[in-house]
């Protein structure tokens, strides 16, 4: 056997395992995909598969599940909310975890380990502690129910492991960078903006993939911190509103999981391509 | 970054901003659990309130609401006016002074009237009322297909013997008496609970049962044994159980009553309560209440206990002693009020004076006369017990034991866990 045969061999061998690992991978969703078009009285019936085979029988196949999600959930007001909780909820603790990595990478002061240590230690604190003494303080300054104070509580808490990423990657820029900067005459802000800022988009984008995919789906720390009413629920609380108490019409998510997937993917393939250049930037220091 | 992206950006803040500050008037803030048709009913229930008082009632709907609301309690910022998952939690909620004394807004004489005195214990916490019950569901039923009982020649039957009996007689036949259906997410191994309670109720006095619930005796009394063994004698049994253990195990609690309409009917009786009729309905729309399903009283066993009631029920307590938040808590204690609510979702009312036209079918005003009439009520027992036990380990003892372990080592288990929780 030459070289060449053995190679196509198995590269032959690792696509199909990757194929197949893909294929495994993507069952459940494509299983939530099709019960998304078929009637209740169906789902209750027979499994998701038994529609593969006649796959275009119309009587099998319906839109009232998204009619009714559609219909139920006010879906603009919901979507909507949606974007004024996550847009800033991920720009405000991006911009300030850049400051605070480049601080901590390339500024000397006073207490910078003890900083770094308790960035640290804050990775590991599990959010629902937070939630009873957070609460209380939001509801002395009169943030409880209200943006801002979701936005605040979702910057503290993407914030740590925004900075601790960022300044892996920040903090492994090569020296000599900074030093021609300072030469030049370029004030600590200055490098901060012309040299760190474009260097860190790939990470920045990745991370702005995470904290919006994180904001965007969380449901818990919306109920506690804004409430249900619809002036300022966002989908994911609407969704969950869809289903009875014993769970009844469970059927609708699979549909309204579809509706609210749509901007994540958005979101996902418009910046994929910084995405795995920055997971790789965080984890390979220079 | 171009100025458009920026434009926007600072837009979103500000509308953000703007939404916030635009948020004002009179408005009850309400949490509960319910989502989709259950919470279309009780807005329907709220708009004529809203309509005559010019009020607006917010309501969040959350299946995480014990959660929610003692976070929300704790932080000192909980909504007006909350369902209450059950009375042990009222009570938690009582004693750290978190509710509102109803008896300073409503008139006691006239809920006393209108309600039975089984509910006002229910909704009191030492003497003094907290919460008012708005429907309720009757847990011991047993359903079946009225056409598939015809056809077969069955009879209902009155008693446990009775029962057994025409179980023994399908088995014979090579029929399968039971579908039991013990999954339900996180929640899994409750319809067992159900079992458990009714067969309690039914082998021992009510106060046994009350000091079953207070662990005033363990779990490892003989009564309580017996009550899980005759559970076991079916649940565990391959013959009288659709599909065996394993089935019943794997089984959703809302999919298992369907096997009892498919043709051949492949199981004849189905335990549960009220409220699985919205999903017999939702697995097959053409059945008709009464005719292609009905359901009998869950009967006796010892005769000198006879057939008692067991249920669970939702209830209301106010939180903020707001004005607003008491008028809506007049009106939801008002027959009035409750009959929208059960008429949309097949419940059943806990207001005496609902007229009972008013429910959707005969089936339903059937339930409701045997709730009304009952000699001995009580509430659903894993509800009352510590959620250590009564959502912990009652739970998962019950699909423990299905499951084939030994009943001994099981009722230790809970037992262990309910010698911490009941310290407290």
């Amino acid at each position: 056997m030459s070289e060449k045969t053995s190679r196509i061999l198995s590269r032959g061998l690792l696509h199909t395992v990757i194929i197949l690992i893909a294929v495994l991978w993507l069952i459940p969703t494509i299983g939530v995909l099709i019960t998304s078009f078929r009637p209740a009285q169906d789902v209750a019936n027979s499994g998701w598969w038994t529609v593969l085979g006649n796959m275009f029988d119309s009587a099998r196949l319906t839109l009232r599940n998204y009619n009714m999600v559609l219909s139920r959930l006010g879906v603009g007001r919901a979507f909507l909310n949606s974007f004024i909780i996550t847009i800033p909820a991920t720009i405000i603790p991006l911009s300030i975890a850049l400051l605070a990595a480049y601080a901590l990478g390339w500024m000397k002061f006073f207490g910078h380990t003890f900083v770094f240590m308790a960035l640290i230690a804050l990775l590991v604190v599990p959010l629902q502690m937070t939630f009873i003494p957070v609460l209380r303080i939001f509801n002395k300054l009169g943030l409880a129910g209200s943006f801002p104070g979701i936005w605040l509580a979702h910057s503290g808490y993407g914030l740590p492991l925004a900075i601790y990423m960022l300044y892996n990657s920040i903090s492994g820029l090569p020296k000599e960078l900074f030093d021609s900067a300072s030469i030049d005459g370029a004030s600590s802000f200055h490098t901060f903006l012309y040299i760190v800022l474009p260097l860190s988009v790939p990470i920045v984008a990745s991370l702005a993939i995470f904290q919006f995919l994180w904001v965007w789906n969380d449901l818990l720390v919306a109920l506690i911190y804004l409430g249900g009413t619809p002036d300022v629920a966002p989908i994911t609380v609407q969704i969950s509103s869809l289903v009875g108490s014993y769970g009844q019409d469970w059927e609708l998510l699979t549909a309204a999981v579809f509706i609210s997937i749509v901007p994540s993917l958005i979101i996902f393939f418009s910046l994929q391509r910084y995405f795995v250049r920055g997971i790789l930037a965080g984890s390979v220091k220079g | 970054m171009s100025k458009k992206l920026i434009f926007f950006l600072v837009s979103v803040l500000l509308a953000g901003l703007f939404c916030t500050a635009a948020f004002a008037g009179k408005t009850v803030t309400v949490l509960g659990t319910w989502g989709g048709a259950e919470r279309d009913a009780f807005m329907k229930m709220v708009e004529p309130f809203e309509a005559a008082t010019g009020i607006k009632v917010e309501f969040t709907g959350t299946r995480d609401l014990p959660t929610i609301l003692t976070t929300r309690v704790a932080a000192g910022n909980p909504p007006d006016i909350s369902g209450i998952p059950n009375p042990g939690q009222m009570q938690e909620f009582a004693e750290v002074g978190a509710l509102v004394d109803l008896s300073e807004f409503m008139d006691i004489g006239k809920l006393q009237d209108e309600y039975s005195q089984t509910w006002i214990d229910l909704g009191s916490y030492g003497g003094k009322l907290y919460s008012i019950f708005i429907s309720a569901d009757l847990k011991s039923l047993v359903w079946y297909s009225p056409k598939a009982f015809s056809s077969a020649g069955y009879q209902i039957p009155q008693t446990w013997d009775e029962l057994m009996t025409l179980s023994d007689k399908m088995v014979a036949q090579g029929k399968t008496p039971w579908s039991i259906g013990l999954e339900s997410g996180a929640a899994s191994g409750w319809p067992g609970t159900d079992w458990i309670e009714d067969i309690m109720l039914r082998t021992v006095k009510p106060e046994i049962y009350d000091k079953w619930v207070n662990h005033e005796i363990p779990w490892t009394d003989s009564a309580v044994k017996r009550a899980w063994e005759i559970f076991g004698d079916i649940a565990r049994s391959d013959k009288y159980v659709y599909g065996g253990a394993a089935t019943a195990l794997t089984t959703n609690f809302g999919d298992a009553p369907n096997v009892l309409f498919t043709s051949p009917p492949r199981a004849y009786m189905h335990k549960q309560a009220t409220f699985i009729k919205s999903f017999i309905l939702n697995y097959d729309p053409t059945l008709k209440p009464g005719e292609d399903f009905s359901f009998f009283p869950f009967p006796s066993i010892d005769p000198e206990y006879g057939t008692p009631a067991l249920g669970a029920a939702d209830m209301f307590a106010v939180f903020n002693n707001t004005p607003e938040a008491q008028a809506l808590m007049r009106y939801l204690a008002t027959a009035g009020a409750q009959e929208i609510w059960v008429v949309q979702l097949g419940k059943l009312s806990a207001n005496r004076r609902v007229n009972p036209s008013a429910y959707p079918d005969d089936l339903t005003r059937e339930a409701a006369q045997i709730l009304a009439s009952a000699q001995t009520f009580r509430f659903d027992g894993s509800d009352l017990m510590p959620a250590a036990v009564g959502s912990g380990s009652f739970w998962s003892g019950i699909l423990d034991y299905v499951g084939g372990e030994d009943l001994d080592s099981v009722l230790k288990r809970i037992e262990e866990t309910a010698v911490d929780a009941y310290k407290k």
